[in-house]
């Protein structure tokens, strides 16, 4: 109950952040940060990082949630350690050497930036797929099967709605961490947010430098409310 | 009618679970497969619906064996109630019922008449008990749910693998009767697993006792493998009780010898469908002699200490490859 208040309160706390970043931004600007922390421009930086993150997240679910489901069938449950191993080396590797480890194959631009955060976002959410079907009791995975579902039935009926709450937690880490991450896309050219906090620190203009904090924050609070919310109600359909 | 040959389970290189079972079970009738764990009885159990395959040996449904029929398809005609029911905790009721009714295609509104009626059956008012889920239920109610479900494409073979041991002695006993109840009229052939000699004994028509190491020790009626035991082990597990147990399937019928002329019309009376366990607690908290057994008010005979020995030493001696028709749940 208390978490569903929440749920609906974000949205404005949200709001008013956003709103209080913009008058700060332009309040008592001059010229110079003016031209940098126009409305339109922000609202570009903002879409940039927001295309750098959905990209990148989608590609990670879309290789590492087929990459989980392998890893927990029986044939190929040994498949299982080294696949996380690969995973973990994605994730404990800095970004910023991902990103110039892919910078040297891709070059600059919206391309390198989306590898470097895809291989960074992997692991929560191969991680969590595995600990959310392997979660499944047996028991329960046996009854389908003696019941006479296909492994595909017993998979889509059974185990995936079983797992979804653990699976969703996934993949809003995974989403949450690449809000952040992706303030480092600017050091390849890809732009968003990141290029007002680096515009700032090399102007020694600190108004450019926390406009661009500020916004990745709360960018970072609304993606993790949006996936939130959606798991509420993806996991409430399925009480009623 | 399912028929075991040889059927034997090893798991690597080890021991047996299951080692040359050969057993038929009519169709119609319970059979229990009952014996201490490690007997292999749920091994034995899943070789019917292929959860288990067997290492050498088959297992036949009507003289066909299950290795050649698709496991998806066999599994659907075959009703399973499993230990702790394992009802999908997502589901509600309704639709945990509707299980293999949606699988087989069936349109909605068959699938909707067929989980009413089954609830009926069960004895959950559908409107009360349709959309709750399984956290929302009772031991016992979760248990009625799982048998509704096991029933609902109406499959001719039903297993069951500890279906009452998950709830209290109360509503496993309640449980019990209405699984006679239901056998009765439906009569499916049905293969129960059980480490309970009492519960076996009460719904079995008959009995596979298994051994560690999956031997089968004795398969016959309850009646047999109380009255003749086949093995040590056999007569170990049923226990010290099992004379007094011999008691509750025979009825005073069984014992009735005649009414002595001018008998004291004085001391306990029973119906001839009691069992002779009753009659034998009519005579220990009485002074009576006899006890005597009256049939809408016509005096049938008397029920004595004497009569009692008779009729167990009778019992045993008889043939009783077939069930008695006349026990007393």
């Amino acid at each position: 109950m208390r978490s569903r208040l929440k749920l609906l309160m974000t949205p404005f706390l949200l709001a008013a952040g956003a709103v209080a970043v913009g008058i700060s931004a332009h309040r008592g600007a001059d010229v110079a940060e003016l031209g940098v922390l126009a409305t339109g421009t922000l609202a570009l930086r903002v879409r940039e990082h927001l295309a750098l993150c959905a990209v990148s997240t989608v590609l990670a679910v879309a290789v590492a949630v087929p990459a989980g489901v392998a890893a927990t069938r029986p044939a190929l449950r040994r498949l299982g350690p080294p696949l996380l191993f690969v995973a973990n080396v994605g994730q404990s590797v800095p970004t910023i050497a991902v990103l110039a480890l892919a910078f040297s194959v891709t070059g600059i631009g919206f391309r390198t930036a989306v590898i470097g955060l895809w291989a960074y976002s992997l692991l929560p959410v191969l991680r969590n797929t595995v600990a959310g079907l392997a979660g499944v009791d047996p028991a329960i995975v046996e009854a389908a099967r003696g019941m006479g579902m296909s492994p595909a039935q017993v998979l889509r009926r059974v185990e995936f709605p079983l797992a979804w709450p653990v699976l969703v937690a996934g993949i809003r880490t995974a989403a949450v961490v690449n809000v952040g991450t992706a303030a480092l896309a600017t050091f390849v050219g890809a732009g968003g947010l990141g290029t007002l906090i680096t515009v700032g620190l090399d102007n020694q203009r600190d108004r450019i430098l926390y406009t661009g904090a500020a916004l990745t924050a709360l960018l970072a609070l609304a993606v993790d409310w949006a996936i939130a919310a959606l798991a509420e109600l993806t996991t409430a359909n399925r009480r009623s | 009618m399912i028929r075991y040959e040889e059927a034997t389970k090893r798991y690597g290189g080890g021991p047996p679970a299951v080692d040359r079972l050969t057993l038929e079970v009519p169709a119609g009738q319970t059979c229990v497969l009952v014996g201490p764990s490690g007997g292999g009885k749920t091994t034995a159990l899943k070789m019917v619906n292929r959860l288990v395959e067997p290492t050498s040996g088959r297992v036949l449904i009507d003289g066909r064996d299950v290795a050649s029929t698709d496991p998806v398809t066999l599994r659907r005609g075959i009703g399973y109630v499993i230990q702790q029911v394992g009802l999908f905790p997502h589901l509600d009721v309704a639709a945990n019922v509707a299980t293999v009714p949606r699988l087989l295609g069936w349109d909605r509104r068959r699938i909707d008449a067929r989980v009413d009626e089954l609830l009926d059956l069960v004895g959950l008012e559908p409107a009360t008990y349709r959309h709750r889920k399984p956290d929302e239920l009772s031991g016992g109610q979760r248990q009625r749910v799982g048998v509704a479900r096991a029933l609902a494409a109406d499959p001719p073979i039903l297993l069951m693998d500890e279906p009452f041991g998950a709830v209290d002695p109360v509503t496993r006993a309640r449980l019990q009767d209405e699984f006679l109840r239901l056998q009765r009229t439906l009569r499916r052939t049905v293969v129960l697993v059980t480490h309970d000699i009492d519960e076996a004994l009460r719904l079995g028509d008959r009995l596979a006792v298994l051994a560690t190491g999956g031997r089968l020790e004795q398969y016959g009626t309850p009646a047999d493998v109380l009255a003749r035991p086949a093995t040590p082990f056999v007569a170990d597990f049923v226990g010290a009780g099992r004379t007094l147990r011999r008691l509750d399937l025979l009825s005073a019928r069984d014992a009735l010898s005649p009414c002595a002329p001018g008998a004291d019309a004085g001391g306990p009376v029973l119906p001839p469908t009691a069992s002779l366990s009753d009659a034998m607690a009519a005579l220990l908290t009485s002074d009576a002699p006899a006890v005597r057994v009256v049939e809408a008010g016509l005096p049938l005979g008397v029920v004595s200490l004497e009569s009692i020995r008779a009729a167990l030493r009778r019992d045993a001696a008889a043939a009783t490859d077939e069930p008695s028709g006349d026990r007393v749940s």
